[in-house]
């Protein structure tokens, strides 16, 4: 099927296809040599993970520096400036350190499973990526089941984080892979119901077929994207907090709050082992980022009319960016959650808002997707969300802080 | 063929270690392989909605559930856990020997019929979907009235008696 289309294609050279290069050249250079059509199609596909996995990579390493960058102009300082031009081999220079550190397993670790929990732990991050749709040409693995594909995989993270808690054989990493699972247990169903809303109005759980359903503009300017209806701006929303949690960023970092249980399940790694988890982390939260991208944000679709010439995967990465700096910002803005926070917000706000935001799809799909649907899902929506925020604000908020020892 | 036989070698190799291991973290991460090598195993076949829902249920809710006890309950000893095998063992045997027995029996009835040739079901996730929200609506509302009664209930046992609220007051 593919084969055809390489031999008469002139279109191997655009922009748009650029990223699939690799995997149409490996196919062709083994139809060529007259592999069998089953080792082609493994070629290509093996191209195409190494095109993936080298891109995000390339990315995780940006990003550590971005990251570190960005933090520090927010609170007024350098940041990394010593290691090339502005700091710009700052990745390089961690990663030799990271490579040539002695890798310590403590004596009372349990030594396979502390060898296995940091390759695990990017397992689940790297098949993640391999499903998301990055452009109208590009798309690694297209499964039918995109979307529960990605979800189930995601559910070897936790038993990893276990695992590196408890092979530790100490207290602190035990405490931190508590917090790590309690946290993604509770903040996985407020993803999987928000995400919900998006496969009963796209009535597929496919990923491209989701992006392919978001095309088009309202009123000639605004994007057809999910977040621009109500519940899908709800469900966004709930979504981006709970990736927060799920991906362990701050303000929800308990499980590797440095000031409490210095680094969680990752205290007693060193050298490359913790560069795999950091790596891990850093993926994960692509890959979800991807997965909010490809829900709610239109996928690689353009964000106005006529700016269609631009390849799309450009537009995905763009999207990706622009999320990623939410994220930073974010970090770099609030203080970190208590645990009895963090659960009630699960609780008691996110999960009611996520499973409302299943009624109002429904009523959104069957009100025509109109005027009369707004007027319909809009109080529905607000209504309750006005209730949880007074009671947020007034019954559950903190008690006013006394110092036993210091206000005397 | 092969592949599916060797597969099925791996899970049981696995399901016995999760069953012999002495210390119950080992028993729990085996179960979880064995668990996840099911869900393989139906990718392998050719079931992907089953195996990917087995794999997001038994490895990402069962398995994190049980690991999850264990790290907040104070499992028994090892050498105590060796030390009570043989009645352990006893019971077990006296429990799994009449279930495959009657298994047994169940399949035995089939062996003489042969393999049957039939076309791959041809049925979708959406017809699935219908039939169990339409044809088989009742017995699905009865589960969800059984699992928010296991619910409620699990909250009233874990609530501390005479407490108003569970969430402890600020320090």
């Amino acid at each position: 099927m593919m084969l055809a289309a390489i031999q008469t294609d002139e279109s191997l050279w655009s922009l748009e296809w650029l990223p699939r290069l690799p995997q149409r050249l490996v196919e062709m250079l083994l139809h060529k040599l007259g592999a069998s059509e089953w080792f082609v199609d493994f070629g290509g596909l093996l191209a195409a993970a190494v095109t993936v996995v080298a891109v995000f990579l390339g990315a995780f390493a940006l990003l550590s520096l971005i990251e570190r960058k960005t933090l520090a102009r927010v609170q007024n300082r350098i940041g990394p400036n010593r290691a090339g031009w502005f700091g710009i081999l700052q990745p390089v220079a961690d990663g030799i350190k990271m490579l040539t550190k002695e890798d310590i397993v403590p004596a009372r670790a349990e030594k396979l499973l502390h060898l296995l929990a940091p390759i695990l732990i990017g397992l689940p991050a790297i098949l993640a990526l391999g499903v998301i749709p990055y452009g109208r040409e590009w798309t690694p693995v297209s499964l039918d089941l995109g979307l529960l594909f990605f979800f189930s995989i995601g559910a070897l993270t936790e038993v990893s984080v276990f695992m590196a808690g408890w092979a530790s054989g100490s207290k602190f990493p035990m405490l931190g892979a508590m917090r790590a699972i309690s946290q993604m247990v509770s903040y996985e169903l407020p993803l999987l119901l928000s995400a919900l809303g998006v496969v009963m109005v796209t009535g597929s759980l496919s990923l491209p077929e989701i992006v392919a359903r978001q095309e088009g503009y309202h009123l000639g300017f605004l994007p057809a994207w999910n977040l621009l209806t109500p519940w899908g701006l709800v469900g966004g929303l709930v979504f981006f907090i709970a990736a927060l949690a799920e991906s362990n960023r701050s303000p929800f970092d308990l499980p590797e709050g440095e000031s409490e249980i210095v680094a969680g399940h990752m205290t007693e790694y060193s050298g490359f082992k913790y560069a795999l988890f950091f790596m891990g982390e850093y993926l994960g939260l692509f890959a979800i980022s991807g997965l909010g991208i490809t829900l709610f944000l239109g996928g690689w679709q353009a964000p106005l009319p006529g700016l269609e010439f631009v390849p799309s995967w450009i537009w995905f990465f763009g999207k990706l960016a622009l999320v990623i700096f939410l994220f930073l910002w974010i970090r770099a803005t609030f203080p970190r959650l208590r645990i009895d926070q963090l659960m009630r917000f699960a609780w008691l706000c996110l999960i009611p808002m996520a499973l409302l935001t299943l009624p109002a799809a429904a009523i959104w799909h069957f009100t025509g997707r109109g005027f009369l649907s707004w007027v319909v899902t809009v109080p529905l929506l607000m209504i309750p969300w006005g209730i949880l925020t007074v009671i947020f604000n007034k019954r559950l908020a903190p008690a006013t802080r006394t110092y036993r020892f210091a206000d005397s | 063929m092969i592949a599916l036989f060797l597969l099925t070698i791996l899970v049981l190799l696995a399901a016995l270690g999760a069953v012999w291991n002495a210390r119950p973290v080992h028993a729990a991460l085996l179960l979880a392989l064995a668990l996840a090598l099911h869900a393989v195993l139906y990718l392998m076949i050719g079931a992907h909605f089953i195996g990917l829902v087995q794999f997001m249920v038994y490895v990402g809710a069962v398995a994190v559930l049980i690991v999850f006890s264990l790290l907040i309950t104070r499992p028994r000893d090892e050498e105590e856990e060796i030390a009570r095998r043989p009645r352990t063992l006893g019971v077990g045997l006296l429990c799994t020997l009449p279930v495959l027995g009657v298994l047994l029996h169940a399949v035995s009835r089939f062996a003489d019929t042969g393999p049957v040739a039939t076309d791959a079901p041809a049925i979708s996730l959406e017809r699935l979907g219908t039939i169990l929200y339409t044809t088989h609506a009742p017995a699905v509302l009865a589960v969800a009235v059984l699992l928010t009664a296991v619910m409620i209930g699990a909250a009233l046992f874990a609530r501390e008696p005479g407490k108003k609220s569970s969430v402890s007051p600020d320090p």
